[in-house]
Order: structure tokens, then C-alpha cells, then sequence
């Protein structure tokens, strides 16, 4: 039945998987531990002060945000770009090859002819793309959690949890929106490509509407404006992230009825 | 459904763009129980055939069904009893041969496991090495597996013995011989009359996008030609094989004299070229774009 397309997906990239996981690990793991000698250096923040308003916006700093204690370290260090950043990699790439590649690889040929909706293959997938989001969101959180005893971090669970769904929502959203495409128009390169776009210019919007204010009225339409970027000093705009995920639902489930209608390719 | 036609195609049409009408108002009928030969050049649109009945393309007009199950309204249904070898078949190259077959058996649901260990036996798959470490004959023998592993009432085969050493295609058409005999049925695809004419029971011809005959074996062949290759140990008069029905003088060259004729000639052709001492013959079948060019060139074509 369809649930075997899940089980396939997430096997086919169970190593590529422990691979993220170590990886996202790794790289928490580090800026946690640096923290204790950015804490030591409180001049770090005047520094900070004197840069302009368009770096610290960028990166999420804006509210007075101080980067010598911990949620604001962390911050600035990781959910304002970085962890995002590796989470929509892995998602758009997963979310992508979910069907657009498997079709481009001409496999989707063979199990379409079997006798399952294709809606419920997409759904399937969809699941597998939200598993490999989840299970990357969760170590992060758990290495942080982990670290903030030994190094002083200053951590709130409930914060890190916010912080952690604001991160699977953006997550899901572009990662359904590569999949939604790749199952609505049969190529690899837009189901990578507008995803990619559209959370470059969220980013750019969230982190530059405060500056030009031609921005300003876009700032709806940015995914990361809408989670907020300051998740652990700032705090999640819970309403944000569920209008993330409301999204995501959509571009799921449109791409799940656009490709009852369609041509498969010819592999 | 009972009672229905195992496939039944009603002014089926796919149309791509404008211009590219690859498929034009089939109509068909293959009955239960029937191995189906569906021959006609690359490019005439078999596998456009195939792809819509399974359900993976849209029909620009028309309809088809499968045991009386509609391949767009009902397709999920219309696919349950039936089985389908792509023409082009890709795997899942990392997996190895058993652990492919175990998804797809979990995919559909309902497997035969003793019937899917027969076949792999009978067919010798491969089946614990991954997949991008066999040949393409290892990797059609798994197609093959999965085709038929849910005993499906409808098999259908998009040029199934392609990559296959000659063994292995007697043995393939031996199970489609069976596969009929347990009043299922075989739909298949292929270029070339030979690889159908020993196991199909009707040959449905389709050119351009058109289905131009559908014919039983035997009368197909009867009136397809041959290629005759004759050696005499001289240079003999030609005419008077020239004057047999349906012969046509090729080339004549010293002692050879190529030729081709219609099955039903080539009595007649071997005792006239008896009176003369023969070195050698040679016959061979016609490819079937000549079997095109021969039986149903269409009015237009310029000849």
C-alpha cells in the first residue's frame, strides 16, 4: 500500500540521514561550546551596537538582543540563518527528489501502474519528507538541551521547543512546496528552484522590512517573518507558525490532487 | 467485471501539443484468456497504448477500460488484477533484487509469495546482489517477477523479452503460453513479428498512430514476405521464378539471385529452383517495417 512509498523514501536515505544528523549535531554542538568565551567578552556587545542596523537585523538582533547571553547567542549563531538554512537544504532536496526525481529517474513509471491512488503516493512521501524534517529539528534541540546545563546557556524547554517548531515549519513548507511542484509539473529544476527562492526572499524580507519600508507591506508573505527569527531571546509567534504550517498543508495537498490529473513523463 | 472483455479500447486518442497525434481512434478488443501481440515500428505508439491503458497518461479522447473498469474513473480498481512490465524499466538501483521485489509486493498488497519463488527460480533472477550491479537481462527477469507475482488476470508486457538470451524468451513465452492457458490474459508489445508469431493467438498491427489491422498469426505470416537468398552453382535463367505468384526479383549477380516472396510462394519457389543445381539458400523473414511498407501502405504515400 501507499505507507510502503514512505518506508521507501526515508530507507533510500536513511545514511544520507544519519549524515544531516550528525552533521546538524556537530555544528550545534560547536556554537553551544563556544559560548562560554563569547559570554566572557561583554564588549562584544558594544561592538555589536555600533554595527549598522542592517547586519543586526539580518541577523536577529533587532530587539536589543544581547549576544552575550545565551538565547541571544544562539540566536543570532544559529535560528536566525544557519539552522533554517541546513533545515530548507534538507528539505527542498528531500521534498524534491520525493517525485520530481523519481520521475526524472523515470521510477515513478512502475509504481503509478500499480494499483494506488497517486494522491496517496504523494501523501506518503510527504509524510517521509516530514519525518527526515523532524528528526533533524529534534537533535538540534536535543544537543541544546544537552549543553545547557554544562555551558550555561539559560535555556527555557518550552522557548526551545517554540523555537524548534518554527524551525519544522519552515522546514515542511518549502519542503511540501518542492514536492506540491515536483508532483504538479514534471521538473526536478523548479521543484528545487522556487522553494529555494521563495525562502531566500522570505529571509531578505523579515530581515530588511524595517529598513525599506517598500518592504514592509511584503512582510506577510515572508515565512520567516511570520515564525519570527529571534525564536529563544524573542519568543515564536505561535499564530506565525501555524499559518506556516496551514500553508504548507495547502501546497501538499494541491500537489497531491494536481498529479491525479496530469501525464507522467515518459522515463 | 464478468462477462467484459479482459481490454477494450473505444476511439482511444492521445494527442500531445497540436501536432503529435500519437495515438488515433483505437479500437480493440482482446478477450479474456487471449495472448494479444501489438506490433508496430518505434515511435507508432505501443507504448502510448500501454501507458493509457494503465492509467499513466490521460486519453485526449476516448476510453478505455479493463475487465470492464474504466482507466481514468476506476483506474485504481482497473489495475488491481493486472500486471505491467514497463518498456523502459527502472528500479531502485540501490536495493538489491529481493528487497526491490519485497516493496513492490508490499506496494500492492497482495503477493503469492510461493508463486513469486516459482518464477524467480524458473527465470534464475538474481535476486541478492543490488540492482546497478546487473545486466539489463537480470534486471528485466525482476520486471518480469513483478509483473506476474500477484497471479494478475491481465498481464501486461512492453517489449518483454528485450535484453533476454534466446533461452530465456522461450522460456518467457512458454509462461505467457501458460498465463493464457489459465484463461488470463497476455497483452504485448514488440517490434518484431518473430518474437510475437510464436506466442501470440491475434497480432494487432499499429503505424503512426493508427491501428491498421488486427489479424490472426497464421494469416499474418502468410502474407508477409521473405527474403530469399539463392546460390545455384551457375548463372540460371531468373524468369522463370519471376513468373511465380507474388515473387519479386531483387538482384541477380552470377549464381546468386536474391528475392522476395509470401509464405505461400515458397513451395512452389524451392521446387522451380530445384531444376537447377542449388548451392545454397538462405531465407529470412521480412522486418516488419517491409511487412508495413508491403501490406498497408497507405493512399498518399506516393506509390
Amino acid at each position: 500500500m501507499a505507507a510502503e512509498l514512505a518506508r521507501r523514501g526515508l530507507r533510500d536515505h536513511r545514511r544520507a540521514l544519519v549524515g544531516w544528523c550528525l552533521g546538524v549535531a556537530a555544528y550545534v554542538g560547536m556554537i553551544a561550546a563556544i559560548f562560554p568565551s563569547i559570554e566572557s567578552s561583554p564588549q562584544l556587545d558594544e561592538l555589536i551596537a555600533s554595527y549598522p542596523d542592517v547586519l543586526k537585523s539580518l541577523f536577529g538582533l533587532e530587539s536589543g538582543a544581547s549576544l552575550t547571553s545565551g538565547p541571544g547567542y544562539l540566536d543570532a549563531e544559529l535560528f536566525s540563518l544557519m539552522l533554517p538554512l541546513l533545515v530548507l537544504v534538507l528539505a527542498i532536496g528531500s521534498g524534491a527528489r520525493a517525485v520530481a526525481g523519481e520521475e526524472d529517474a523515470g521510477r515513478l513509471e512502475l509504481v503509478l501502474s500499480y494499483p494506488l491512488r497517486r494522491r496517496d503516493a504523494v501523501l506518503a512521501k510527504g509524510a517521509a519528507v516530514a519525518v527526515e524534517v523532524l528528526v533533524v529539528c529534534a537533535v538540534a534541540g536535543l544537543v541544546l538541551l544537552a549543553f545547557d546545563p554544562l555551558l550555561g546557556l539559560d535555556l527555557s524547554i518550552s522557548r526551545v521547543l517554540e523555537a524548534l517548531a518554527s524551525l519544522v515549519a519552515l522546514g515542511l513548507l518549502h519542503g511540501w512546496l518542492a514536492l506540491g511542484l515536483g508532483a504538479t509539473v514534471p521538473s526536478r529544476a523548479l521543484a528545487i528552484g522556487v522553494p529555494a527562492g521563495l525562502a531566500a526572499g522570505a529571509y531578505l524580507v523579515n530581515g530588511l522590512h524595517g529598513l525599506a519600508g517598500w518592504l514592509d507591506p511584503f512582510r506577510f508573505l515572508s515565512s520567516f517573518w511570520l515564525v519570527g527569527s529571534s525564536p529563544l531571546g524573542g519568543g515564536v509567534d505561535l499564530v506565525g507558525v501555524l499559518v506556516v504550517l496551514a500553508a504548507a498543508l495547502v501546497v501538499l495537498v494541491a500537489g497531491s490532487l494536481l498529479i491525479e490529473r496530469r501525464d507522467l513523463e515518459t522515463p | 467485471m464478468p462477462g467484459s472483455a479482459a481490454i477494450e479500447a473505444f476511439r482511444l486518442s492521445k494527442t500531445y501539443g497540436r501536432e503529435v497525434r500519437a495515438l488515433v481512434d483505437l479500437d480493440l478488443r482482446v478477450e479474456r484468456g487471449e495472448v494479444f501481440g501489438y506490433l508496430g515500428p518505434n515511435g507508432a505508439g505501443k507504448s502510448t497504448t500501454i501507458r493509457l491503458l494503465l492509467g499513466l497518461i490521460r486519453p485526449t479522447s476516448g476510453r478505455a477500460s479493463l475487465h470492464g473498469l474504466d482507466t481514468v474513473a476506476e483506474g485504481v480498481a482497473s489495475r488491481r488484477s493486472t500486471g505491467y512490465l514497463p518498456g523502459d524499466l527502472r528500479l531502485a538501483d540501490r536495493l538489491t533484487g529481493s528487497e526491490q521485489l519485497d516493496s513492490l509486493a508490499r506496494l500492492r498488497g497482495t503477493v503469492d509469495e510461493r508463486l513469486r519463488e516459482e518464477l524467480c527460480e524458473r527465470l534464475g533472477v538474481v535476486l541478492d546482489r543490488p540492482i546497478r550491479q546487473l545486466s539489463r537481462g537480470n534486471r528485466q527477469k525482476l520486471g518480469i517477477v513483478q509483473a506476474f507475482m500477484h497471479r494478475p488476470d491481465l498481464v501486461v508486457l512492453d517489449e518483454p523479452t528485450a535484453g533476454l538470451d534466446p533461452l530465456l524468451q522461450a522460456e518467457v513465452r512458454a509462461l505467457l503460453r501458460q498465463t493464457a492457458a489459465d484463461g488470463r490474459t497476455v497483452f504485448l508489445s514488440s517490434h518484431s513479428l518473430d518474437e510475437v508469431q510464436h506466442v501470440a493467438d491475434r497480432v494487432g498491427i499499429i503505424r503512426s498512430g493508427r491501428l491498421v489491422d488486427v489479424d490472426s498469426v497464421e494469416s499474418l505470416r502468410e502474407r508477409s514476405l521473405r527474403h530469399v537468398t539463392l546460390t545455384f552453382d551457375g548463372p540460371v535463367d531468373v524468369s522463370e521464378l519471376a513468373v511465380l505468384d507474388g515473387v519479386r526479383i531483387a538482384a541477380v549477380d552470377g549464381p546468386h539471385v536474391r528475392l522476395s516472396a509470401p509464405e505461400t510462394a515458397m513451395d512452389a519457389l524451392v521446387k522451380a529452383a530445384a531444376r537447377h543445381r542449388v548451392v545454397d539458400l538462405v531465407s529470412q523473414p521480412a522486418d516488419l517495417e517491409e511487412i508495413f511498407l508491403e501490406l498497408y501502405r497507405e493512399p498518399g504515400d506516393g506509390s
